[in-house]
């Protein structure tokens, strides 16, 4: 197939808006190819868009399905010759989200937070999203083991285990969310910050968090890790922010990318004392971005109206339902995470909510390297995914920005900078933002760029880059955007115009990682004793069978020689 | 006014699905266009003449100047009037589930039995109810906190449980029994029992609920003075406690 | 031949440490398991082949016979319900939301008569949980409210909450408080610190009480569900002072006057006294997959059960598209049972319902169920002689074994098998009558 006469853009390779010729073979982008020819002249071409955050499978998301049918009525599409009913809007049933992803354009979506005991259940949902390539990242923040391993600073053998349990998850890499905090739920309390040390294990947060990092680069993982801050959506947290990203300023990196990826930096840009006057940091965090280099983040964007929270940090969820007087799911898991859910909405009226929407936008058009700024929203905390269109014209079109505004609490511009910021993305920093940088973060080399080798995941919209203004035209962009001319997947067309095609079963990627024999040994020897005492399954029934993941694609770092350290 | 009356042409053998029966679907189309319309029998789809015969008034008109008769057995038939912002639905004899559906205006009547979920979510216009009602009259879906927020709903016999659950506005009045648990998690709204109840307003923070028999009273429910309306005396009593609620219950004291 | 960490495929406690000896065969011998999991696995008399009903006698038959006469009847009707479910794996679930779909039909499963309440009380509050190892490790208060597990959960206390030993819990039962609450005595009762014996159908407004008195609130009756306040006092104070509360409840809440009011308002009081100190509440989920449908059609439709697929697109409305509502008004025109046995649970009413329209009956074993059936199919047992996926409880996902061969196709087999024999009859006679 080729894919002719598009205006191309491939940061990764340096290609911004040129004209040219895609080739595909086999699955993959070539030099050459023959076949049939997509018609693209003049129109917008990108790499299939990654998420690198999302919720979008797993015993989270089924809660907020559960809880909610309220939503599941909504967003309704009924069954077709190609495509399984579709339901729902901040928590689509899974064929939706496979469906609904492919229409924007994205082929790549991983998974934000997966308890390893509970990753069975992620991986069927996962084998149940069609047309898109997954991911899991696996939790690790608040296990009873890495805390074990963090108090007597034994990274080796840390490290055997983080390898291990992304084995036993099938996970891709390490995420940690209110690291001690999850575990200090399980009494119903919560740590206040990074060095507050966590009941009953004698470590603080700052250690957890080092200590995983000294791991995850003693593994070479292809991701950093993926840090959702301590405190999050509390006034007056950027501090635990920028003191928590300071703490991994020496670690050093064993690949070409980030020590750590901050999860929806947005939660965590508070200034303020409380909600009253709750107020924008992001200008300070985005000047953190623009003078360091060993941190990525995503946006986190808030988009009015309804959302669903769902994350590893229960006490939060906890707060939130108290606050909306809402309903709550919590789940606490045994020896290693705490998670809730709570339906929520933004208001466009409610300073608050105002205040949340400007932060997102502000840490992206204020941070100058568009590579070190994902756009999510961390669907659906910040609102569904389907509304990414929405976010793209919002940091393209300072006109939009005024209009939106305008229809906002009154109070709102002063608690934060995004009246002020002209800046307009153009398509070059959004094909970074959607497509590049989220694959390079999470160390996908054959994704979000349109070399030769790369994955045949391509995106065709129906705008000339070269005829349309996207500051205003911002409507046209928006409706563009949402339905993709042509998704390619793996070099065949699954979606055109809105229309799927036809729905194929994407691959999984999990990351397996070798450690010396006598690390691994050591780690049994406690694990045993876990699953002796505490745990409430038996270790043989622990780990996920090969069953679950019908297609994966297995990434093996370069493995190391016993005890050496990185950092 | 223009007339269209609607028969079923025999009994059907599951349950039918007909939201296309309300005058603002009808009004405007010809007899061709009314029976081409698409209802649902189970998982068949079928045209509406399929199942129906349809007479009357031939000229189109607006919703408002529409009035729908069903003669014949509606009890299978779901979703009468559902959406109906104006004009009248007259049901002869008993009438399916989801009967007035989120309306928002005009009259929906029925002569005999209305099955569950009259009126849910409904925002406006009137229903009349000669027969008996089933459960969740005026109710909400499952899990939504603002069922129905505006209307009139008249029963003259009785109702059966959880009547106008989740109620946030409008009114509900039933001239014999109601079932367990009317008004539960109501946020406003008024409700008027004439017969007796089992835990009216179980969680309501704002409302009425007037009880003409006897009732059941929670123990989130706090006793306030006694009041006399329209020469009866009531216990008022002032709950759900439990959810810091400040609606009233009102119970017939004699 | 001993297999070791095996699941036990009766209840929701889905206890993964038998023993199973398996000999020519067959299971020989079972260990760790209670008396209802060894019953169930070693099993008994099997239905020894597929039968068809003619002229009121079943019949021997093929299994694609069998089939193909499974999918003419679904075809043919209007309202198919397609019910059970919960003794079976996700692997089988997943397979039949697909033939749901296809024939647009109506899918619930046995929690209609079990935990369905329990579902849609989650759905006004959420459910404030965890998995049975925080219980485990961390609870010292522990209340059971119109459930009794010495009887229906046997090992529930063994291994996951009264007596186990944890982390925090060093001394076991003896650093526990205990709380039955309960309209009469039980095992399970007997065993514990405290029993509260309320009136039958009160628990509503004893749930109210006890929120009212958790959050300081001392004006209620003296009297309340046949419990003096000083008791309902009382027992607020041991909620409040628990260093970690578990709350489990049973069709004791979800089956008495009320249903699920008294579901929705129990999660409120857990939620609440999440103010206090920390607590979680678990309904005791009977069948040992009931909890993996739920998943399964959550995940497929966005609705945990009773899902109606007739206009394709899911529709859920329990009251209207609960598998009972549909028989007690005779709206279903042919039912597919499987891994279920209605006959012997259902009321009366809509076991005669059933008895009127075509069955199908995908199960090993012979049941009254048998009895109404058209078509009857042996399947093989999942967990013994069918691998797959099944959720305890708490909602954490195991993997069944197979512990010997069978001749017997699996659930997902035959399901997969009907649904090809759907579509196949589907496009035979797409040139004839439209559907």
């Amino acid at each position: 197939m080729i894919v002719k006469g598009g205006t191309v853009y491939d940061p990764a390779n340096g290609i911004f808006g040129e004209e040219m010729d895609i080739c595909i073979e086999g699955g993959r982008i070539t030099e050459k190819a023959a076949g049939e020819e997509i018609d693209a002249k003049g129109l917008l071409v990108m790499p299939g868009g990654v998420d690198a955050h999302s919720h979008i499978a797993g015993k989270k998301v089924n809660t907020g399905r559960i809880m909610s049918p309220g939503d599941s009525r909504s967003g309704v599409e009924p069954r077709t010759a190609v495509c399984r009913p579709s339901t729902g809007y901040t928590v689509p049933n899974c064929y939706a989200m496979g469906y609904r992803y492919a229409r924007m354009g994205y082929t790549t979506v991983f998974e934000a937070a997966t308890p390893i005991i509970d990753a069975r259940h992620t991986h069927e949902e996962l084998k149940e999203i069609p047309i898109l390539d997954k991911g899991a990242l696996t939790l690790f923040g608040n296990n009873w083991e890495v805390m074990e391993c963090v108090h007597d600073r034994d990274i080796p053998k840390l490290a055997a285990y983080v390898a291990w349990g992304l084995q036993a998850a099938r996970g891709y890499g390490v995420k940690i969310v209110n690291p001690g905090g999850g575990e200090a739920w399980g009494f119903g309390t919560n740590v206040k910050g990074v060095h507050d040390p966590v009941p009953n294990f004698d470590v603080t947060p700052a250690e957890i968090i080092r200590g995983l990092a000294q791991a995850n680069e003693m593994l070479r993982l292809p991701h950093s890790i993926h840090l959702h801050f301590n405190n999050l959506g509390k006034p007056g947290n950027y501090s635990t922010a920028l003191e928590t990203l300071e703490l991994l300023k020496d670690i050093k990196p064993s690949r070409r990318r980030q020590v750590v990826h901050v999860a929806h930096m947005q939660f965590s840009s508070y200034g303020g004392t409380s909600w009253k006057d709750f107020e924008s940091r992001a200008p300070d965090i985005a000047d953190y971005f623009n003078k360091s280099s060993h941190a990525t983040m995503d946006m986190g964007q808030v988009i009015f109206g309804n959302a669903t929270t769902m994350t590893a940090d229960a006490p939060l969820e906890y707060a939130n339902a108290r606050i909306a007087h809402a309903k709550w799911s919590n789940y606490d898991i045994e020896l290693e995470e705490s998670s809730g859910v709570v339906p929520w909405v933004y208001g466009r009226k409610m300073l608050v909510n105002d205040v949340q929407w400007a932060i997102g936008l502000e840490l992206a058009l204020l941070t100058k390297d568009p590579w070190k700024v994902l756009l999510t929203t961390d669907h659906p905390n910040g609102g569904p995914f389907v509304n990414y269109p929405e976010v793209i014209t919002l940091l393209m079109s300072r006109p939009k920005r005024e209009a939106e505004i305008a229809t906002q609490h009154e109070m709102a511009p002063k608690r934060s900078t995004i009246a002020t910021i002209d800046r307009e993305m153009d398509w070059g920093e959004v094909a970074v933002m959607t497509r590049a940088a989220p694959a390079r973060v999470l160390g996908l080399a054959e994704k979000g760029h349109l070399g030769p080798g790369a994955d045949a995941d391509i995106t065709i919209y129906d705008l000339k880059p070269n005829e349309v203004d996207p500051s205003v035209d911002h409507a046209l962009v928006k409706k563009a955007l949402a339905a993709a001319k042509y998704t390619i997947k793996g070099g065949a067309v699954v979606a055109k115009e809105g229309e799927i095609l036809q729905a194929p079963l994407g691959r999984t990627y999990w990351v397996q990682a070798e450690v010396p024999a006598a690390d691994a040994q050591r780690l049994m020897v406690d694990l045993q004793e876990k699953f002796d005492r505490y745990y409430s399954i038996q270790l043989s029934n622990y780990m996920v069978q090969d069953a679950y993941v019908a297609n994966p694609v297995v990434i093996r770092p370069p493995a190391r020689e016993a005890a050496k350290e990185v950092a | 006014m223009r007339t269209i009356s609607i028969k079923p042409l025999r009994a059907f053998e599951v349950s039918v699905e007909a939201e296309v029966i309300s005058p603002d679907r009808l009004a405007a189309l010809t007899f061709g266009q009314i029976r081409a319309l698409e209802v649902w029998l189970g998982n068949r789809k079928r045209k509406l003449s399929d199942l129906f015969r349809v007479e009357g008034d031939e000229a189109p008109a607006s919703p408002a100047e529409t009035l729908v008769r069903l003669e014949g057995d509606f009890s299978r038939v779901k979703r009468i009037a559902e959406g109906m912002t104006a004009g009248t639905v007259e049901v002869l004899g008993g009438a399916g589930m989801h009967a007035g559906n989120g309306m928002k205006g005009g009259q929906l009547s029925i002569q005999g039995y209305a099955d569950d979920w009259l009126g849910r979510e409904m925002r406006g216009g009137k229903i009349i109810v000669a027969g008996s009602a089933g459960n969740y009259v005026g109710a909400g879906y499952r899990g939504e906190k603002c069922g129905m927020r505006g209307g009139e709903i008249e029963i003259s016999g009785s109702a059966g449980a959880y009547l106008g659950e989740h109620m946030c506005g409008g009114s509900i009045r039933v001239s014999g029994d109601a079932g367990d648990f009317p008004g539960a998690a109501n946020q406003g709204g008024t409700i008027y029992i004439g017969g007796s109840t089992y835990l009216p307003g179980a969680e309501m923070t704002k409302g009425t609920i007037t009880v003409g028999g006897n009732a059941r009273v929670l123990p989130g429910y706090q006793k306030a003075d006694v009041v006399t309306i329209e020469g009866r005396e009531y216990q008022k009593y002032l709950g759900d406690l439990v959810e810091k609620g400040t609606g009233e219950l009102l119970v017939a004291a004699s | 031949m001993i297999q070791e960490d095996v699941i036990c495929s009766f209840c929701g406690c889905l206890c993964d440490d038998i023993t199973a000896e398996v000999e020519a065969g067959a299971v020989s011998r079972v260990r760790h398991a209670c008396r209802l999991g060894a019953s169930k696995m070693m099993g008994h008399d099997r239905i020894k082949g597929p039968m068809i009903r003619e002229d009121g006698t079943l019949v021997e038959a093929s299994y694609q016979e069998a089939y193909d006469r499974a999918a003419q009847i679904l075809l043919a009707a209007r309202r198919p319900l397609l019910y059970g479910w919960a003794s079976t794996v996700c692997e089988a679930q997943e397979k039949g939301v697909l033939l749901a779909e296809e024939v647009g039909g109506v899918m619930d499963s046995t929690a209609t008569v079990c935990h369905g309440p329990s579902v849609i009380g989650i759905e006004e509050k959420g459910l404030a949980s965890s998995t049975l190892g925080q219980v485990k490790n961390r609870a010292d208060t522990i209340v059971f409210w119109g459930c009794n597990p010495a009887e229906a959960h046997p090992r529930h206390s063994l291994r996951y909450s009264s007596n186990v030993v944890g982390r925090f819990t060093p001394l076991g039962r003896a650093g526990r408080k205990i709380v039955v609450v309960d309209i009469r005595e039980t095992r399970t009762s007997k065993n514990a610190d405290k029993l509260v014996l309320i009136e039958p159908g009160s628990d509503y407004e004893v749930i109210s009480a006890l929120r009212m008195l958790v959050s300081g609130k001392a004006v209620i009756p003296e009297r309340v569900g046949g419990v003096d306040k000083a008791d309902l006092v009382a027992l607020a104070e041991i909620l409040k002072r628990a260093k970690f509360g578990a709350f489990f409840f049973g069709l004791g809440i979800t089956h008495s006057r009320g249903r699920y009011k008294n579901v929705d308002n129990a999660l409120s009081l857990v939620a609440e006294l999440n103010s206090y100190t920390k607590f979680v509440v678990m309904p005791m989920r009977g069948h040992y997959n009931v909890a993996g449908i739920g998943q399964v059609l959550a995940w497929s439709s966005g609705f945990p059960m009773s899902v109606d697929f007739a206009r394709g697109m899911p529709y859920f409305n329990p009251g209207e598209t609960a598998a009972c509502d549909l028989l007690a008004r005779q709206d279903a025109d042919a039912a597919l049972i499987i891994a279920a046995d209605p006959a012997s649970n259902f009321p009366r009413s809509t076991v005669q319902a059933l008895a009127r329209i075509p069955v199908i009956q995908i199960d090993p074993y012979e049941n009254p169920t048998t009895l109404l059936s058209k078509v009857v199919i042996p399947s093989a047992i999942a967990g013994i002689e069918a691998a797959g996926t099944a959720y305890r409880m708490d909602g954490l996902a195991l993997r069944m074994k197979k512990l010997i061969d069978s001749p017997y196709p699996s659930d997902e087999e035959i399901i997969g098998q009907i649904l090809e024999s759907v579509k196949r009859q589907r496009e035979m006679s797409a040139g004839g009558a439209a559907r």
